[in-house]
Order: structure tokens, then C-alpha cells, then sequence
């Protein structure tokens, strides 16, 4: 019998987050030894799932992973797809995707920030209380993820799941109408997402952050802020372009979850919100700059606790890019639309990657002559933020006196970085050559 | 005296996209005023495990700690709705299981000796008694308000299982199988969504599952006829989890 003292702490299952996963802590003679994010929720084995089916087919499997980021599934799909036909869809068509991508960005962030986040802070354990304690935030959430809501009804069909993306395009161009009847909703939103990042920039971390994170994000493609990209850029000043993801990101199994995890040269790092913003920050929109220049986050504080603020920062930027670029659709809708290339079909592989609400996913795909799927591979954004959540744990923990209290700010903690396990246990292995 | 209490309610997910339990939160504000939430860990973290009026499962059984949950579930719920694709037909997953083997998957996955346990993905149904099954990827939010009313003033909800070409033709679409050659699965798939896809000019891809008595071996016909190849046909018609008895008849 050795007399050092063993602990463990547990969080059996955290919720108000996608999925279902789990904290383990061990602790010896007051050090921690160990942290252990237990993902448990089931896994669905999506690269397996997609092969032998045709490309077209991608858009409605891969929005399955998950619902709250099924629009960046579907685009990371059919951007590899499209890289691998050369194709280009029309530049209305173009524009449109972004509008979706960012009605999903507010939807996604909404609900994240309001529902699943603010709870903590306001303290309320239960739905009742909050709507009942707290309605006019229950109700900035709800117009707020209605507006998302919104924009991707307009532009793909339905809430999420969209059904008018496709490889080579959209089905239907939405009529102007929806489209000046999102816009003017966007116009009345604007000032209740700047309210919510105030009400959430008012809200101190319970917990400190002991070393800086490791930011990863696209470069947006123009000189805006933005979500697609080719090229990833580092904070430690390195890029790459995306179609090289095996080269810079390992991918780990781990025995006690069924979620992966991947590393940039054996080190975690840190994809999402808050990355883009200490990357990207200064291409901000008007309010949005306003915004950020008065947080912790623009001075420098990198608290993970902080990604709320970080996404609700984006969704202001979110409302006044999209109400831009339905006056661009509209003026491209005016001009002489040039002919629509048809479809080519080729043999070949290709990465799609696009900024999702949480972080950048990625899409890898090999096709045949007759376009069908021969091999698939994913990288999710919550499989690249794991090591740091666990790191970030470790650390809060560490440097603790009282351990055993720390459960509910680790939970507080692990929310902040809006895991979604769901999107996080679909994978399947395939040898590279 | 006190008044009668408030009936409550569970929403709880398996193994999904979390798309059902999204749909039910987006839709909550309806229903707070009638219903107690006494579990629903993806929007709260203060639940209990007493009995419930109605319990809203999401996702499919993927794995044992799924059955566990579901059969926990079933003991403490008067009724038991599925609700999403995964639940009432498996989805994806399932529909992946039809076509190779879950240990396969795993190995491929997670190497040989791993700790991890995964079941072949099934509907609730394969294990529990299921009260009402309420398909949608996702559910459509009226079907599901008009259920849970049905269901808070003890009448059993009628669903219809229609095909989809019943609702494009009342939304008078022209026919993209007819008139594009899209391969629309309309005709053999459940109504429910408003036609939604042919609505836009697209295919229907099956996403509420089968409709009733779905004549699979016709819809491969005409596939056919249109130039798709059997083994095509058969991916497509099988993605969203139709159960492999209503292939009996073909011979494909
Ligand atoms: S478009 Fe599809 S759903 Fe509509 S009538 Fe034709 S086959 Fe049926
Ligand atoms: S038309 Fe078919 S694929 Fe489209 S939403 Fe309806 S059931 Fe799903």
C-alpha cells in the first residue's frame, strides 16, 4: 500500500453541450496527473458511410453529422467536390453560400451563447427559470437563432439540413422579396446582438488561463472577414494551404473516448471564434470593431471563457456582412448572368475547408471516373479543440486550492469552447499513401 | 387546494445529430407554459429521472450505453415518442449498416483492441415498445406541436405516411423525375416535409423515411428506365435507413 493520496474527480455527464461526453481528473498527492474528456457519445462512421455513393449524394449524408453546423458540412463537401471537377459555380451562386454559411454562424452562435452558455452566469440550473427569470434574454435568443433561422430557409429550404445546396450550385435562386424581408430583419437585429455581446463581455471568467493557445484558422479568400479559404495561417506565423491538413495536423485514437483528437507537432491548439477574431480581428466589420476594440479578448486576454464573447462578437459582424451582400445579389441579379458551365466528372481527390462556427472543418475526398466516393475523411473543429480543453482543465485544476468545488467552473469552462461531440465521433481511419 | 400538477416531460438524445433535440429547444417557448421539463440534458443541467408523461427520444441505438438509456426511458415514460429519421428508421447510420458490418467499421476506426463497444445502428423500436413515431430529418416543428397537443390531451396523434408526390402535386411542382430526370424518391417516401425539395427543383432523397406500402420495386423501374444504374439505385433508395424487408420483392 503506498500512502500517496489518489483523487479522482469526475463530471459524469456535462450538459448543455451537443452530444454526450464526460470529464475525468486524477489527482496524486495534489498534482493532477491526468484529464481524460470521455466523448461517448455513439459513433456513426460518416467517412465509411459516404463511400460508394455519388457526389451529389455528399450534401444530404454529410449535413448529418451534425445539425447545428450542417450547412458547413455540406459546403466543405461540395467544395472538395468542386475543386476536384474544377468547377465554378456562378458568382450570385457564390455569394448566396456565404449568406447561408453566415445564417448558420448566427443560428449556431445564438444558441450556443444564449441557451447553452448564459445559463451559467445567470444561474439558472433549469429552461423554466430561465425563460421565466430572465425573459428578455430568453427572448434575444430566440430572434436572434430565428434570424439565423431565417436566412437559411431563405437561401437553403429549412433550418439546417439545407436542401438547395448542391455540387455546381443552388436549385433555386431565392426572389428578392425573401430576400428584402431578411435583410429587414437583419436591419432590427443589429442592435439586440450588440446588446447581447455587452451582456456577455459583462460576465468576468471564473477561471484564469495559465498559457496561450495555438490559433489556427483560414484565411478568408478576400480582404473581409470571412469563413472560406484555401490557406490556414498560425499564430506562430506559418501557413499552409488547406489540401495539406495530413502534413501539419496528427490525428490521435485514444482509447477512453470515441472522438479523436488532432495535434499541430504533438502540441493543442486552439480552432473557432476566438482564433479568428486574434487573426483575422482587424478585417471586422464597423459595429462588430467597435465592438471587439473594447473587449479583453482585442487587448490580448486569451481566456478560453471568453469564446462566448468571441462568437457573440460574430454575429454582429455576421448581420451587417449579410445585409451587404443581399444588396450584391441583388445588384448581380440586375446584370447579364453569364452561361452556367455544365458539370465535368473526373477521377481525382481534393480537401473542402470551411471556418464553421466552431472551428475549421475539413473535408477530404478521393472520386472515381464515374463520380463515386472512394475514400473520405473528416476533420472536425471539436477534434482539434479537445487537447485544449483537456490542457485548459489541467491547468484550472493545477492551480486550485480547492479542487473538489472546481466542478461547475470546469463545466462553465468546457461549454465555452461549444464542443460538439456529435460532429466529433463520426470517424473512420484510412491509410494514406 | 392544489392544483393539478403539470404534465411532464422528457427530451433526451441517443445516438444523432442532435437535430431533433434543436428542433424541440427552438420550439420550447411554445410549450413551457403547458408542460414541466423534468429532463433535457442538452438544454439544462438540472434533471431528474422521475416518471414523465411523455418522453422525445432522438438518435438510434448505436451502442450499449444507448440501450441502457432507452430502456431507462421506456420504464419511466407513460408515452414514448421517436422522433427524428435515427429514431423511428436509423438514418445514415443504419442505413451504412445494411451495407457492412459494424465490426468492420470499429476495427477500421479504432484499431483491434479498442476499449470502444458499438452495436449495429437500430431504431428504438428494434428494442422498446414505441408509443408514436414521428419521422422529419428533422421532424417538421408543426407535426411535432400538433403531436405533443394530441399526446397532453391523451389522444394517440395520426401521422400520415402519404407519399411525398402527394404534397408536390398539391403545391402543383412539375415533376423533376418526369420532366428532369432527377432520381426523385417522392414516390416512396413519406409526406410530411411540404414537398420541400421538388419544391425547389430538386430531387427528394428520402430524408423522412419510407412512405406505407412503398413500391420500391416500381421506383427502381423507372430509375432504371432514366438511365440509373441497379447498384446506384439501390444506394440512393437505402440511405436513410428503409428496412431491407421492403426489398423483398425486388430483384435488382
Ligand atoms: S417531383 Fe418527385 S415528389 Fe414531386 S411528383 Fe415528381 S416524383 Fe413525386
Ligand atoms: S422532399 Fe424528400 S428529401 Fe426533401 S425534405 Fe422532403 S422528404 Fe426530405
Amino acid at each position: 500500500m503506498s500512502d500517496v493520496e489518489k483523487k479522482i474527480i469526475q463530471i459524469p455527464e456535462i450538459t448543455r453541450v451537443e452530444g454526450h461526453a464526460a470529464v475525468e481528473i486524477d489527482i496524486e498527492d495534489g498534482n493532477v496527473k491526468e484529464v481524460r474528456l470521455d466523448v461517448f457519445e455513439g459513433t456513426r462512421f460518416f467517412e465509411r458511410i459516404v463511400l460508394g455513393h455519388k457526389y451529389d449524394e455528399l450534401a444530404h449524408i454529410t449535413s448529418r453529422v451534425c445539425a447545428i453546423c450542417s450547412t458547413g458540412h455540406v459546403l466543405a463537401a461540395i467544395f472538395a467536390v468542386e475543386r476536384i471537377f474544377s468547377f465554378t459555380p456562378t458568382p450570385i451562386e457564390t455569394k448566396l453560400r456565404e449568406l447561408m454559411h453566415l445564417g448558420m454562424i448566427i443560428e449556431s452562435h445564438a444558441t450556443h451563447v444564449c441557451a447553452l452558455a448564459l445559463p451559467d452566469f445567470l444561474k439558472t440550473p433549469d429552461l423554466a427559470s430561465f425563460a421565466g427569470q430572465h425573459k428578455e434574454k430568453f427572448l434575444l435568443w430566440t430572434h436572434l437563432r430565428n434570424l439565423g433561422a431565417e436566412i437559411q430557409t431563405a437561401v437553403g429550404g429549412r433550418p439546417f439540413h439545407p436542401v438547395n445546396l448542391h455540387v455546381s450550385g443552388l436549385s433555386k435562386i431565392p426572389s428578392t422579396a425573401s430576400l428584402e424581408g431578411v435583410k429587414a430583419d437583419l436591419k432590427r437585429s443589429l442592435d439586440e446582438a450588440i446588446s447581447l455581446a455587452e451582456l456577455v463581455l459583462s460576465f468576468a471568467p471564473p477561471v484564469e488561463r495559465l498559457t496561450e493557445p495555438y490559433f489556427l484558422a483560414l484565411i478568408p479568400h478576400d480582404d473581409k472577414y470571412g469563413y472560406f479559404g484555401e490557406t490556414i495561417q498560425s499564430s506562430e506565423g506559418w501557413q499552409r494551404s488547406c489540401q495539406e491538413y495530413k502534413e501539419y495536423l496528427d490525428e490521435q485514437v485514444v482509447t477512453y473516448s470515441h472522438a479523436k483528437r488532432s495535434l499541430v507537432k504533438g502540441k493543442p491548439v486552439m480552432v473557432g471564434s476566438m482564433a479568428r477574431l486574434a487573426l483575422f480581428g482587424n478585417r471586422l466589420t464597423r459595429e462588430a470593431l467597435n465592438v471587439y476594440q473594447a473587449t479583453p479578448l482585442f487587448k490580448g486576454d486569451s481566456n478560453s471563457i471568453w469564446n462566448n464573447a468571441a462568437q457573440a462578437i460574430e454575429i454582429i459582424q455576421a448581420i451587417e456582412r449579410a445585409i451587404e451582400i443581399i444588396d450584391e445579389v441583388e445588384t448581380l441579379k440586375n446584370e447579364r448572368t453569364p452561361e452556367k458551365k455544365p458539370l465535368g466528372i473526373v477521377a481525382g481527390r481534393a480537401t473542402g475547408a470551411v471556418e464553421c462556427p466552431r472551428g475549421t472543418l475539413y473535408h477530404y475526398y478521393e472520386i472515381d471516373e464515374n463520380g463515386v466516393i472512394c475514400a473520405a475523411d473528416m476533420i472536425t473543429p471539436s477534434a482539434q479543440n479537445t487537447a485544449r480543453i483537456e490542457l485548459d482543465i489541467k491547468e484550472v485544476v493545477s492551480q486550485s486550492t480547492e479542487k473538489e468545488m472546481l466542478g461547475p467552473h470546469l463545466e462553465t469552462l468546457v461549454r465555452a469552447y461549444d464542443p460538439c461531440n456529435t460532429c466529433a465521433t463520426h470517424m473512420v481511419a484510412i491509410n494514406w499513401k | 387546494m392544489e392544483t393539478n400538477p403539470r404534465p411532464c416531460i422528457a427530451v433526451e438524445g441517443l445516438t444523432g445529430c442532435a437535430g431533433e433535440l434543436l428542433v424541440i429547444l427552438e420550439n420550447l417557448d411554445k410549450l413551457l407554459p403547458f408542460v414541466r421539463v423534468a429532463s433535457f440534458p442538452f438544454a439544462q443541467s438540472q434533471n431528474d429521472d422521475g416518471p414523465v408523461d411523455i418522453a422525445f427520444v432522438e438518435g438510434s441505438v448505436s451502442q450499449p450505453h444507448d440501450l441502457e438509456k432507452l430502456k431507462r426511458i421506456r420504464a419511466k415514460a407513460r408515452w414514448l415518442v421517436a422522433v427524428g429519421n435515427c429514431a423511428v428508421w436509423g438514418c445514415v447510420q443504419g442505413g451504412a449498416c445494411a451495407k457492412c458490418k459494424v465490426t468492420d467499421m470499429l476495427e477500421a476506426v479504432y484499431g483491434q483492441h479498442s476499449e470502444i463497444q458499438a452495436l449495429e445502428s437500430r431504431p428504438l423500436d428494434a428494442y422498446v415498445n414505441v408509443d408514436v413515431k414521428l419521422s422529419g430529418c428533422p421532424i417538421d416543428k408543426t407535426q411535432f406541436l400538433s403531436v405533443t397537443a394530441s399526446l397532453l390531451k391523451d389522444h394517440l396523434p395520426y401521422i400520415t405516411h402519404k407519399p411525398v408526390c402527394l404534397e408536390c402535386k398539391l403545391n402543383e411542382n412539375p415533376c423533376v423525375l418526369i420532366e428532369k430526370n432527377l432520381p426523385c424518391l417522392g414516390p416512396v417516401t413519406a409526406a410530411g416535409c411540404g414537398a420541400l425539395c421538388p419544391s425547389l427543383g430538386a430531387a427528394c432523397y428520402g430524408c423522412w423515411g419510407p412512405s406505407q406500402a412503398p413500391q420500391m420495386d416500381a421506383m427502381a423501374t423507372i430509375l432504371s428506365e432514366k438511365g440509373y444504374e441497379a447498384l446506384e439505385i439501390m444506394n440512393r433508395l437505402k440511405t436513410f435507413g428503409a428496412p431491407e424487408h421492403l426489398f423483398e420483392r425486388m430483384n435488382v
